[in-house]
């Protein structure tokens, strides 16, 4: 074989490109544009609205860019039939940045610039949602994102509003729960991505304010095959749970592994477990998990005949029709994105400026959607309390409240 | 640190490593055959668990034949993929087969999110999700399976190798390809053999893991860059090589954890990998391959 030191050289550099390969190759996916959204419905007529929605439909994320798109689809539909805004159709421009921050920011410029919208719905990731906001500055265009990450809106922009429960609502909720438990000493294993990343800051930060220790903190990486060393460390500590941040599929191996070394103290998650492919992934494994999220995995938490209960209930019934599976939490956030864009609009006045619907939004008060209730201030653009949250057992396979 | 928890560790370490062997294998026969590094050999792993799920699932087979149809079939894209992206590239430009297999490790991952959905898919366990004691560590019955399979192929490897005149061609072919064609041998045929080789040996990796991680779209590129660090750090185109660097990384991954961090543990991985190849070029266990003048 000629000149293997050659050879070399050149796998090693092919082995750091590949590292990158992944996450932009899938942009050649889909090319822009192939999801376009050209629902115009019969009762609304004239020139429509048009929205831009820029979701992970490829890549890492695409699990929750796809319910996303589904529930947008829809609902933008439904909203047409009904007379659409003052009377006009609305049309949400759907774009995929194949779960990549560069790609995001791409098709946002090409949103703003050649299809002129009025509002802008996503990234379905924090990295997406975070590198589109420079294209929304320079546009001045209200952002209304469905990713989960803290950074969103504590890292303040006014025109910037997010739908999801932040962990910076969710930690909390799940420490002050541990405390009830009587659960003092945690061990954290999380991923080394965004999310995971962000769930253990704001944990570390709210410790204080909580009677619980954390007493061994352990990371793996997206796509890892095994954390049995993680967890075989984490068995020799005193810890009385495991509490586990993540968002993607390791998680299931994670309560695998521990169910095959006999732990003997309970596994909880977070929001970003609050899917069905955890339960099938991790089968028996799964049983007793708990994680905390919104009410829409089991809508009688929101009380039967409220008003959150109704809106949940028909919108789980028509997703379910319609698609053949219940919608999940991330549905839900973008049901109340594209529903808070709209009612906002459907309040002002047949012509508007960016800043009259920003402002509008703002203003919002007491929308009942499926993630929750939200009520935005001129300080707070997630609008979500703990009280939209809580806590989920998995039992016999299936979501139950948790006591 | 106890005995157990050592042990504990040791299994763990060994179990990741089978895994990575059998994905370095892959890249060691392609690169005997063409001594090019397939980097679409990730997405043969991805389509063992995706297709043999789909078979299961999908198609309702029983789980053996699910799971050798998604393994055949993976062989038949592997096949299909070498006689229609490699092959045409006549002149064997090492650089160029790199860049196609990159490419057609997109294809592949786009191709399975198109036909599969973007979500996770499982796979129920070869033999039952129960584990097995071994001095009080403890290690699931499926990794038993991993831990098997990859000796059988190891040892269906060496059989092939030593004891056919497929093997002995392919052989020849490593050393010297001009040579073998002058003694009759076709190096297009041994370079597309080594493909449908490696494809289901990706694909038996990927069958054994789902049980364990379930699989999706996108789970190639990062069991491809840890079956392709395994092979470099073994020593390419050495079975025996690839496999005993499947474990060494394993197990380095697994005491990296065990004694320094659960976050640095690919970094370490990487920084010893860097380590042993300035000492030795060619892996820990690949023969040298000085040139003679």
């Amino acid at each position: 074989m000629a000149g293997a030191r050659g050879h070399f050289a050149l796998l090693v550099a092919l082995l750091v490109a590949i590292a990158v390969v992944p996450v932009s190759g899938c942009a050649t996916d889909a090319g822009p544009g192939d999801d376009g959204a050209t629902d115009n419905g019969e009762a609304a007529t004239g020139e429509p609205y048009r929205i831009g929605a820029v979701l992970s439909l490829s890549g890492t994320l695409a699990g929750l860019g796809e319910p996303e798109r589904n529930t947008i689809l829809m609902e933008v539909e439904r909203i047409n039939e009904a007379g659409g805004v003052n009377g006009r159709p609305i049309e949400v421009l759907i774009e995929d940045d194949a779960s990549d921050a560069e790609t995001a920011v791409a098709v946002t410029s090409r949103l703003i610039e050649r299809e002129n919208v009025v509002a802008l719905i996503g990234a379905t990731g924090t990295g997406g949602t975070m590198a589109m906001r420079q294209e929304v500055d320079r546009a001045g265009l209200v952002q209304v994102s469905v990713a989960g990450g803290t950074v969103i809106t504590a890292d303040f922009h006014p025109y910037v509003f997010q739908t999801p429960w932040s962990n910076s609502i969710v930690v909390p909720f799940t420490l002050a729960y541990l405390q009830d438990q009587g659960i003092s000493r945690i061990a954290l294993i999380a991923d080394s991505g965004g999310f995971a990343k962000d769930g253990v800051d704001v944990m570390k930060d709210h410790l204080g304010d909580f009677d619980v220790e954390i007493v061994a903190e352990e990371s793996f990486n997206p796509g890892d095959a095994d954390m049995t060393s993680q967890l075989t460390k984490i068995r020799a500590t005193d810890a009385e749970a495991v509490v586990l941040w993540n968002a993607g599929a390791e998680a299931a191996t994670v309560a695998k592994n521990m169910a095959a070394l006999n732990f003997d103290i309970p596994l909880f998650g977070s929001h970003g477990n609050a899917r069905v492919e955890f339960i099938e992934g991790a089968g028996d494994a799964a049983e007793g998990f708990r994680f905390a999220a919104g009410k829409v995995l089991v809508p009688e938490a929101y009380g039967e005949g409220t008003p959150e209960y109704e809106v949940a209930t028909d919108f789980i019934e028509r997703y379910t029709e319609r698609f053949g599976k219940a919608p999940d939490t991330f549905a839900g956030h973008a049901y109340d994105a594209l529903y808070l864009i709209v009612e906002a609009m459907q309040r002002l006045p047949e012509e508007f400026t960016s800043a009259d619907l920003r402002d509008e939004i703002e203003a919002t008060s007491g929308f009942v959607g499926i993630g929750g209730t939200f009520t935005f201030s001129p300080t707070d653009h997630n609008g979500m309390t703990e009280d939209n949250l809580v806590m989920y057992d998995i039992r016999d396979g299936e979501w139950i409240l948790a006591e | 640190m106890g005995g157990v928890e050592l042990l504990q560790f040791a299994l763990a370490g060994l179990k990741n490593g089978a895994i990575y062997a059998l994905v370095a294998l892959g890249f060691t026969l392609v690169y005997a055959a063409t001594g090019a590094i397939n980097f679409a050999q990730g997405e043969f792993y991805m389509l063992g668990g995706m297709l043999s799920v789909w078979a299961y699932a999908g198609l309702g087979l029983p789980l053996p034949v699910a799971g050798l149809v998604g393994v055949a079939l993976t062989a038949v894209v592997g096949g299909v993929f070498e006689f229609l992206a490699v092959r045409p590239r006549k002149d064997g430009d090492l650089l160029a087969i790199i860049i196609i297999t990159v490419g057609g490790s997109m294809v592949l991952s786009s191709a399975a999110r198109h036909l599969f959905g973007p979500l996770e898919k499982a796979l129920p366990a070869f033999s039952g999700t129960g584990t097995v004691s071994i001095f009080g560590a403890v290690l699931e019955i499926q990794s038993l399976w991993i831990l098997g399979l990859t000796t059988l192929a190891v040892l269906a490897l060496w059989y092939l190798y030593n004891r056919t005149s497929l093997g002995r061609a392919m052989r020849a072919c490593a050393v010297n390809r001009d040579a073998a064609r002058l003694v009759g041998i076709d190096p297009r045929k041994i370079v597309t053999v080594s493909f449908v080789l490696a494809a289901a040996l990706g694909a038996l990796a990927g069958l054994a893991v789902t049980p364990l991680t379930q699989t999706a779209f996108d789970v190639g590129p990062s069991v491809g860059i840890k079956g392709f660090a395994a092979a470099i750090l073994g020593g390419l185109g050495n079975p025996i090589a690839a496999v005993a660097g499947g474990i060494v990384l394993g197990m380095l991954e697994s005491l990296s954890i065990a004694f320094i961090s659960s976050t640095y543990k690919d970094a370490i991985a990487l920084v010893v990998l860097l380590g042993v190849l300035f000492w030795r070029p060619q892996g820990i266990f690949g023969a040298s391959r000085r040139e003679k003048v």
